[in-house]
């Protein structure tokens, strides 16, 4: 066969292969996590304090989606930090001591770490403190995941929304969608790629038969369809997704073609 | 983000994310481009080609054979 001819062949299989590689593994290794713009609105001239503080705040977010900014504004009443994503205002703190921990948490750690192992995704599931509501969300979980094929390989974690160590995790979580902060009700998020939040399940909506489209969402090919318009937000998160463990799901996919969907 | 919920009247009512519906519904995978009708006058253009050219042909060659007719017939 000519070189062009082989060169075609090549090019072919490519094609095929991005076409057949899963949502969950195609979003990691392809499409960086969004960044967010973290403000301080000032009315004229700095301090040395103050910038010697932004200064110490922008050398700790190198390794975060996060771009930091002094921008001057005449007209407000006293200088504050504004965390935006997308032109959306997610957060407005009055005090630089209120931003420790914005980039980084226990639990942001943890999805990370999970994901980089290969996971298809993470399931967080955002309590209230009404205990019966959320057990009832949490029994349906487990017994879906018990039976799914998948199960192994989809990490279930759970976060109460008023724990204060992960206030801007949660924070983040509750702005995936306008309305959620109204919502007094638990929540079930789908955490995959390169932390990117789905919007969630919640209250009736935590069901075994949406936890299981969930579920395939992630393991259907990646259509053009979902990488043109991703859908979910990303979180703030500290992590390079540098070298990711080869996704798990394939292994379950090869060795039950049955299991196979588009 | 691009996804966020419209107006609704009670939780109940709150529609569901649409990353899930598209999921249920089959809109996720590729569709190919809808097919549409243009005008098409290719077949009348190739059919008055085809017919000016025979024309041209049987001019041309009656042309050529009554000449060469005359010649021939010449004492």
């Amino acid at each position: 066969m000519k070189s062009s001819g082989w060169k075609i062949v090549i090019v072919a299989a490519w094609i095929s292969l991005a076409c057949t590689t899963k949502v969950s593994e195609w979003v990691l290794l392809n499409a960086p996590a969004d960044r967010y713009l973290l403000a301080y609105f000032h009315q004229g001239a700095l301090p040395d304090p103050v910038i010697r503080q932004n200064r110490e705040i922008e050398a700790k977010i190198p390794q975060a989606n996060l771009l930091f900014k002094q921008v001057l504004k005449k007209d407000i009443d006293r200088p504050y930090y504004a965390l935006y994503y997308k032109n959306r205002l997610f957060a407005r703190y009055d005090d630089s001591r209120a931003l420790a921990g914005l980039t980084s948490s226990p639990m942001r750690k943890k999805i990370a770490a999970e994901l980089m192992e290969g996971q298809l995704c993470v399931l967080l599931y955002l309590t209230t403190g009404n205990s019966v509501k959320d057990m009832k969300g949490m029994e349906v979980i487990r017994k879906t995941l018990s039976a799914s094929p998948f199960g192994k390989i989809i990490t279930l974690v759970e976060l109460d929304s008023n724990d204060p160590e992960e206030q801007h995790f949660a924070n983040m979580l509750l702005n995936v969608e306008e309305d959620l902060k109204t919502i007094s009700e638990p929540m079930l998020f789908g955490i995959f790629g390169q932390f990117r939040v789905l919007e969630p399940l919640l209250a009736k909506g935590i069901s075994g038969e949406n936890i299981r489209l969930m579920i395939d969402f992630f393991t259907a090919d990646c259509s053009c369809v979902i990488k043109d318009d991703l859908p979910g937000i990303s979180m703030l998160c500290e992590e390079t997704w540098k070298d990711p463990v080869p996704a798990r799901v394939n292994k379950i996919l090869d060795e039950n073609p049955q299991l196979m969907h588009r | 983000m691009g996804n966020d919920t419209i107006r609704y009247d009670s939780l109940e009512a709150r529609p569901l994310p649409k990353w899930l519906t598209d999921q249920r519904d089959g809109l996720n995978t590729w569709q190919p481009p809808k097919m549409e009708m243009k005008e098409d006058r290719s077949l009348g253009v190739s059919m008055v080609t085809t017919g000016v050219i025979i024309l041209l042909t049987l001019t041309i060659l009656t042309i050529y054979f009554l000449r060469k007719n005359k010649k021939r017939n010449r004492p």
